[in-house]
């Protein structure tokens, strides 16, 4: 049975060692297992230093982290901060792995939401703004703003350790919640960047025959409404994913058909 | 304009490093909005870099690696979307339209390597049985290492041995094909954000997704930030009604169409 030292062994910079190894949780990425090696990786001589007299325990904590796991980049210092701090103060490695399981999934659940589906978006739409008009200030506004998300794994790892279990019930508490938040402000971004972003312009004119050549892009749907297009053509794709085609299948026929459409000179 | 050995070279050491993070997710430097502008300037183009991250950062809004999935690549797409409008003269959606093979290409090898990375999980247990913890960091460097090795190959055979090739097909083409692909390019986008809506879209946030649509279709804004903000305060107002509720005891289980 593994036998921890039920005394405190880590200190601060310990923690931030740790946290600053996070970013090999992906070094190994693979179909079987996915992050488990660089994740075991970035918590393993912290391990070391909690069971320094326990060879067994040891090897059971390290094989028992090379299982199975998938989780955010972020979010995985504050799940590991948490998770060494049960090891320290002498919690079973069983309990542990079931805490882990039990968090990893909502973790990259909130990760993914706060950062893919909402800062991603935001900063993806401000920055390609900038950078459209030659301005470099999008890119360098881009990185700090990424930069930032980088640092935040430093004060979540050591809120994961000084939390320990009591972190468990936050998550499960707040995850819906959090959720919604985020998903709100960026499905507003992207109502605002299909405006901005997808053009799609029809070419033809009628003649009406007594000199007056009107455009139907501009006398008809611009008239029903500005970006009619571009909306119907990115509902159409969301359409087509929920039917479960292929993007690259939507992709590569987007490109034929615009091909196609040039060729008719219809746009 | 030409590619030289050394252009080709440098690229190649750019986006290996860039590789690196696209790998690790640490910093997002793997980004189009990134990776473009770091190619230009290495092109001695940094405003073609900055106008083609921009157009590849939108497409690639929704392309993310989120759920384990290997998406398409970003990297090599905004390199090549900057080398095929550097070379080629042609404007950047033509170059990001003919840039997608290569993205297709990469993510084709990316997920081979993940699946030929499966054996170093044995390698790790082997490790822990023995408490090598060194070990562990050994396969975490040799993974790092693999992976920006394929992406150097990728980009030097695409960026600077194949640039006649593509030069030619360029210019071999007729003007209402480069004028379609220019089309497709400002289209691309679309499916990005589609991808992205079928992961967030419910019935409950359609509202949100109109209002920010109608906002940006009769406001001119110099950038999408006002819609950030706007987003925000709906958020607020989610918050704030949800907390509410939660005091009231009322249930809400957020389930959508």
């Amino acid at each position: 049975m593994a036998k921890a030292s039920k005394t405190k062994v880590l200190t601060s910079s310990d923690i931030n060692r740790m946290t600053f190894r996070t970013l090999l949780n992906q070094a190994c990425f693979n179909y079987e297992r996915m992050q488990s090696i660089g994740f075991t990786a970035a918590m393993a001589p912290e391990l070391e230093k909690i069971y320094e007299d326990d060879k067994d325990g040891l090897k059971e904590v390290l094989k028992d982290n090379l299982e199975f796991i998938n989780t955010h980049n972020v979010l995985l210092s504050f799940l590991i901060g948490l998770m060494l701090s049960l090891y320290e103060k002498g919690e079973k490695p069983e309990t542990v792995r079931g805490i882990k399981v039990a968090l990893f999934g909502p973790l990259a659940g909130i990760g993914d939401a706060i950062f893919w589906f909402t800062l991603m978006p935001i900063m993806s739409g401000i920055s390609a703004s900038l950078a459209s008009e030659g301005n470099v200030l999008g890119p360098i506004l881009y990185f700090v703003v990424f930069f930032i998300a980088f640092l935040l794994r430093f004060p979540l790892a050591h809120i994961g350790y000084s939390m320990g279990t009591k972190a468990f019930e936050v998550i499960q508490k707040n995850t819906e919640i959090i959720n919604r938040c985020a998903t709100t402000v960026g499905v507003t971004i992207l109502g605002g960047l299909i405006a901005s972003y997808v053009s799609l312009t029809l070419l033809p004119t009628i003649d009406t025959g007594n000199g007056v050549v009107v455009s139907i892009q501009e006398e008809f749907i611009d008239m029903i409404f500005p970006n009619l297009l571009p909306f119907a053509f990115t509902f159409a794709c969301y359409g087509l994913l929920k039917k479960k085609v292929n993007p690259t299948i939507i992709i590569l026929g987007t490109i034929v058909l615009a091909i196609l459409g040039s060729y008719i000179g219809l746009v | 304009m030409e590619i030289t050995l050394f252009q080709g070279i440098i690229i190649t050491i750019a986006v290996m490093l860039l590789a690196i993070d696209n790998q690790l997710e640490g910093f997002f430097l793997f980004r189009p909005i990134i990776v473009a502008p770091i190619i230009g300037a290495l092109l001695g183009d940094l405003n073609t870099g900055l106008i083609a991250g921009g157009l590849v950062e939108l497409s690639f809004a929704g392309i993310t690696a989120v759920g384990g999935v290997t998406p398409p690549n970003a990297i090599v797409c905004s390199t090549m979307t900057v080398v095929l409008a550097h070379t080629t003269g042609q404007g950047v959606e033509m170059a990001f339209t003919l840039a997608y093979p290569f993205g297709l290409l990469m993510q084709q090898i990316a997920t081979l390597y993940n699946t030929v990375l499966v054996a170093f999980n044995k390698k790790a247990e082997k490790y822990a049985e023995k408490c090598n913890v060194k070990g562990l960091f050994k396969l975490c460097f040799y993974g790092i290492l693999g992976n920006s090795l394929l992406y150097g190959v990728v980009v030097f055979l695409s960026a600077y041995v194949a640039q006649d090739a593509m030069r030619e097909l360029v210019d071999a083409l007729p003007e209402f094909l480069t004028h379609g692909l220019s089309v497709a390019g400002g289209l691309i986008p679309a499916i990005g954000f589609a991808m992205l809506l079928r992961v967030m879209l419910k019935a409950r946030y359609v509202p949100y997704l109109l209002a920010g649509f109608l906002f940006a279709s009769f406001i001119q804004m110099n950038n999408i930030l006002p819609v950030a903000i706007m987003g925000l305060i709906f958020a607020l107002l989610t918050y704030f009604n949800e907390t509410d509720n939660a005091a009231k005891g009322v249930v809400n289980d957020g389930e959508g169409i």
